[in-house]
C-alpha cells in the first residue's frame, strides 16, 4: 500500500504539466511576435488595439503580443536571449536601452526608418547608443507642478509660463509663504512615498540638472565625478535637504492623494496624474513648468519605446511596424486613448486632448521643450540606485557633500569594474 | 531475519518517500549556495550574457576591508590657538585624494584627546547592516517570546472563548507580511497615525508626535515591535502544544502542597516548557536574522542606514544593481558568520552540560 502510494507520487511528479497548444495562424501571412511589459490596462488596451490596425491594414505580417510582468521584465529579456527566444520586437524602457544593446539584443534601427520619420521625433522618443538608434518611442512622460488658483491667489503668487517660469528665490518663497499660512501642513509634495529609485531619479535628476549639475559627465560617460559632486549638485543637495528640514516637504507622504485632499497645496507629478487631479480641483488647477533653478526647467523624458530584437528573422515586417506606429494618427490614438504625451507635433495636432489649445497640450510643450534624457549607459541601474541613496541620505538630514561624493565614488567604481560600459559595442549577433 | 527485512524495505520506502523533498532541498538550496559561493570569486552581473571572470579575493577584500585615519585638528597645524571647537579636515577629503584610502569611506568616528579617529571601511553600509540586523534580534527574539508565551497562557486558561482568541492571534501570522507592514506603516506616521494620536489622546496631548519610521533612533524598535506582533501567533501555537505537554498531575500536586499560581507558573510550567522555550528561541532567532520583507516595505533602510540590514544590503547591492557577485559575497559572509556564532554557541553548551 505504501510503496504503491510513493510511486503514484512520483507518477505525479514525473508527470509534465500540460502541453501548450499552437495558436492557429491565419493563411499566407509571416508571424511575427511582440513582447511588452505589463503597464496596465489603459495603456495595453491602447496597444492591443494598434496592433490590430495593423493586423488589418497589410496582408504580408501577423503580430501576436504577449506581455509580460514588468517586475521581472529585463529578467526575462535576458533569459530568452541566452535561450535564442527573443520575439521579433519587444517593448523597452528607454534607461534599460543601453543595457540592452550591450547585451547584443537589439537590432540598430538607422536603415530600416527613414530619416524624415526620426527627425520628427522629438529627441527623447530615440532610444540612442553610441550614436545609433535602437528603439523608438510613440509616447512620453512629462512631469510638472500642479497647483490650485486660489492657492496661488492667497499667497499673492505670480503665475509662472512657460516662458517665464519661477527662479528658485520665488519658488522657495511661494512655498515658504504656503508653510506659514499652514504651519501643521507640508506644502510640497514630491511623492516621496515611491520606494523605488525609478522615481526619485527620473523626478530629482532633472532639478538637479537645472542646478548645473548631471548623473554622469555626458562628454565621457565614464564617470560622475564633478557633476554629480561638484559645486552645482551640492547647492542642489542642500536645497533639497533644506525642503524636508524647513518641513515642506513630508518625507515619506502617507499616501499618493495629498494634494487631491487638499493636504499638500502643491504636487510634483507627472501627467499621469492630470485626471485625477482635474477631477478633484476642476477649473481651478493649474499646471505649472518646474522652476528655473538657474539652468533653465528640466523633466525627465524618454518612456517605455518599441525595438526590433537582434536575432528578427524578419526586422523587415517588424520595423513596417514600427513605421505603421510612428503615423501621426496612430500616435494621436495612442495619446487619447492612453492619455500619454505624443512625441511628434503632427500627432499632437491629430489628438483631442494635445492639439494646440487642448486641455493637456502644456504637457507636450513640456516635453518638447524641456525634456531631457537620463543618461544612455548600461551603468544606469547602478547610478539610478546610487542616487536614490544619496537622496534618502540627504532628506533625513545627511550631509549633501558627503552622500553625493559616496554616491560618486560608488558609480565610478562600477563603472571601472566592467570597461565595456563605455566602449563601442562588439557583438554584433 | 523477518524483522531485518521488513527494516530494509521501510528503509527504501523511507527513502523513496524523500526523494521529492531531497531532490528540492539539493535544487533550491544546495546548488544554488554552491554556485553562489563560486560567483563570489568573479564579477558577474546579474543580467547581461557575458561570463564573469575571476577576480581573486577583490569582492571579499571590498566587503571587509577596513583601516583608519588619525586627523590633528586644523587649528594644531595652523598654529592659532582659539577655545572654540577643533575643527578638523573633511575625511572624504582625504580619502578621496589618497591613493592610501581609495574605496575607503568612514564607519564611524571617536576623538583620542586632541586627535579625531575615524574608523573607514571598503564598504560601511555592510558592518552597519550587521550591527542593525543584530540589534534588531535582541530587540525582537525576547518580545516576540515573551508575547507568545503570555498569549499561550492566556489562550490556555480555561477562559471562555478561548478557541475564537486563539483564532485571533494566529490570524497575523496568515497574512500577507507585505500587507502587514503596509498597515503598520498607516499606523506608525507621525502626523496621521493612530499610534501618535492614541498616545496624545491618551496623555491629553502632552506626548510629541513621534516620528516613528522617520528618525534613526525609533526606526528599529519600531520594526521589532511590529514584527512580534506579527510573528507571535505561530510561536504561541508551538507554545501551546508545550503546555498541554505538561501533565495535569504535577499542577494537581502543586496545588495540593499549596503552590500559589506564581509558584506553580515558576516550578511546574516554566521546567516543563524547557525544551520548548529553546526551540522557540531557536526559529525566533534565525526569522530574526532573515530580516527583509518589512525592511524593503517599510524604510529601504533608511533613515541614514538606521534599520538597513544584511538581508536587504544583499538584494540591493545583488539585485537592484545587478552586481550578484558581490551580492553573493554578502550572503556567503553572512552565513559563515552565522555558521561560526552556532559552532560557539554550541560548544559553550556542552561544556555547561558537563
Amino acid at each position: 500500500m505504501a510503496k504503491n502510494l510513493g510511486v503514484a507520487w512520483l507518477l505525479a511528479l514525473a508527470l509534465p504539466l500540460s502541453a501548450c497548444g499552437e495558436a492557429a495562424r491565419p493563411g499566407d501571412r509571416t508571424e511575427l511576435t511582440l513582447w511588452r511589459h505589463q503597464a496596465g490596462d489603459v495603456e495595453e488596451a491602447a496597444g492591443r488595439a494598434a496592433i490590430a490596425r495593423f493586423n488589418q491594414a497589410q496582408t504580408q505580417w501577423h503580430i501576436t503580443a504577449q506581455a509580460l510582468p514588468q517586475g521581472g521584465y529585463t529578467q526575462s529579456i535576458v533569459a530568452a536571449s541566452l535561450a535564442g527566444e527573443l520575439p521579433c520586437l519587444l517593448t523597452v524602457d528607454q534607461p534599460m536601452v543601453a543595457s540592452f544593446v550591450r547585451a547584443g539584443h537589439l537590432l540598430p534601427l538607422d536603415g530600416l526608418i527613414p530619416a524624415s520619420t526620426i527627425s520628427q521625433l522629438s529627441p527623447a522618443a530615440q532610444g540612442r547608443f553610441q550614436s545609433h538608434l535602437y528603439s523608438v518611442g510613440q509616447f512620453d512622460a512629462a512631469l510638472a507642478l500642479f497647483t490650485r488658483r486660489s492657492t496661488l491667489a492667497s499667497v499673492g503668487a505670480r503665475t509662472p509660463t512657460l516662458n517665464h517660469p519661477w527662479s528658485l528665490a520665488e519658488f522657495d518663497d511661494v512655498l515658504t509663504k504656503l508653510k506659514s499660512n499652514r504651519p501643521s501642513s507640508y506644502p510640497l509634495d514630491l511623492a516621496t512615498r515611491d520606494p523605488k529609485s525609478d522615481w526619485w531619479t527620473y523626478a530629482f535628476a532633472p532639478m538637479l540638472q537645472s542646478f548645473g549639475g548631471d548623473l554622469l559627465n555626458r562628454a565621457t560617460m565614464a564617470t560622475a565625478d564633478g557633476v554629480l559632486n561638484g559645486q552645482a549638485a551640492q547647492r542642489f543637495g542642500s536645497w533639497f535637504g533644506s525642503l524636508f528640514r524647513r518641513g515642506l516637504v513630508n518625507r515619506r507622504e502617507p499616501d499618493d492623494r495629498a494634494f487631491i485632499t487638499g493636504r499638500a497645496a502643491m504636487a510634483y507629478t507627472g501627467n499621469w496624474w492630470a485626471p485625477d487631479y482635474r477631477a478633484a480641483a476642476g477649473k481651478d488647477l493649474l499646471i505649472l513648468p518646474p522652476p528655473n533653478f538657474g539652468h533653465g526647467p528640466v523633466i525627465g523624458g524618454g518612456s517605455w519605446q518599441w525595438a526590433i530584437s537582434a536575432s528578427c528573422p524578419h526586422p523587415d515586417g517588424a520595423a513596417a511596424f514600427l513605421r505603421f506606429l510612428q503615423r501621426p494618427r496612430e500616435i494621436a490614438q495612442m495619446a487619447d486613448a492612453a492619455g500619454m504625451v505624443p512625441v511628434t507635433a503632427a500627432g499632437a495636432a491629430l489628438s483631442s486632448g494635445f492639439r494646440n489649445g487642448g486641455t493637456s497640450r502644456v504637457f507636450f510643450d513640456l516635453t518638447q521643450r524641456f525634456a531631457r534624457q537620463r543618461p544612455a549607459t548600461p551603468a544606469f541601474p547602478v547610478i539610478s540606485s546610487n542616487f536614490f541613496v544619496a537622496l534618502q541620505d540627504i532628506a533625513d538630514g545627511g550631509d549633501p557633500h558627503d552622500a553625493l561624493d559616496d554616491a560618486t565614488d560608488a558609480i565610478d567604481r562600477a563603472i571601472a569594474d566592467s570597461p565595456d560600459h563605455s566602449s563601442p559595442p562588439s557583438r554584433a549577433s | 531475519m523477518e524483522r531485518s527485512t521488513n527494516v530494509s524495505r521501510g528503509g527504501r520506502i523511507a527513502l523513496l518517500a524523500a526523494v521529492p523533498a531531497a531532490v528540492g532541498l539539493v535544487l533550491f538550496l544546495v546548488v544554488p549556495f554552491v554556485m553562489a559561493f563560486a560567483l563570489t570569486f568573479t564579477d558577474q552581473r546579474l543580467v547581461g550574457p557575458e561570463r564573469g571572470h575571476l577576480i581573486g579575493w577583490r569582492n571579499y577584500e571590498r566587503l571587509l576591508g577596513m583601516s583608519y585615519v588619525v586627523q590633528q585638528p586644523q587649528s594644531a597645524i595652523n598654529g592659532a590657538t582659539s577655545s572654540t571647537e577643533p575643527t578638523f579636515n573633511r575625511v572624504r577629503d582625504l580619502t578621496r585624494n589618497d591613493p592610501q584610502y581609495k574605496g575607503y569611506r568612514p564607519f564611524s568616528q571617536f576623538h583620542l584627546g586632541q586627535d579625531r579617529v575615524t574608523v573607514l571601511a571598503q564598504d560601511p553600509d555592510f558592518l552597519r547592516s550587521l550591527l542593525n540586523t543584530f540589534a534588531f534580534a535582541v530587540m525582537v527574539v525576547p518580545l516576540q517570546c515573551l508575547m507568545a508565551l503570555a498569549l499561550a497562557l492566556l489562550v490556555n486558561a480555561g477562559l471562555r472563548a478561548q478557541t475564537f482568541f486563539r483564532a485571533v492571534y494566529f490570524s497575523p501570522v496568515v497574512m500577507s507580511m507585505v500587507v502587514v507592514s503596509i498597515v503598520w506603516t498607516f499606523l506608525f506616521d507621525r502626523d496621521l497615525g493612530s499610534i501618535n494620536k492614541l498616545m496624545s489622546w491618551l496623555t491629553l496631548g502632552a506626548v510629541a508626535h513621534v516620528d516613528w519610521l522617520g528618525d534613526p533612533v525609533t526606526a528599529m524598535p519600531a520594526i521589532a515591535i511590529m514584527s512580534a506582533w506579527q510573528g507571535a501567533g505561530f510561536q504561541m501555537l508551538i507554545f501551546l502544544a508545550g503546555l498541554q505537554g505538561i501533565s495535569q498531575e504535577l499542577y494537581d500536586a502543586a496545588r495540593i502542597d499549596g503552590a500559589t499560581p506564581w509558584q506553580r507558573f515558576w516550578n511546574v510550567t516554566l521546567p516543563g516548557l524547557r525544551q520548548t522555550i529553546v526551540f522557540v528561541l531557536v526559529v525566533t532567532t534565525i526569522a530574526a536574522l532573515g530580516l527583509f520583507t518589512q525592511i524593503d516595505v517599510m524604510t529601504q533602510g533608511g533613515p541614514q542606514n538606521a534599520t538597513s540590514t544584511v538581508m536587504f544590503h544583499a538584494i540591493q547591492r545583488g539585485v537592484r544593481e545587478e552586481n550578484i557577485a558581490y551580492g553573493s559575497t554578502v550572503a556567503v559572509v553572512y552565513f559563515m558568520l552565522i555558521a561560526m556564532l552556532i559552532l560557539i554557541q554550541q560548544a559553550l553548551q556542552r561544556r555547561w552540560a558537563k
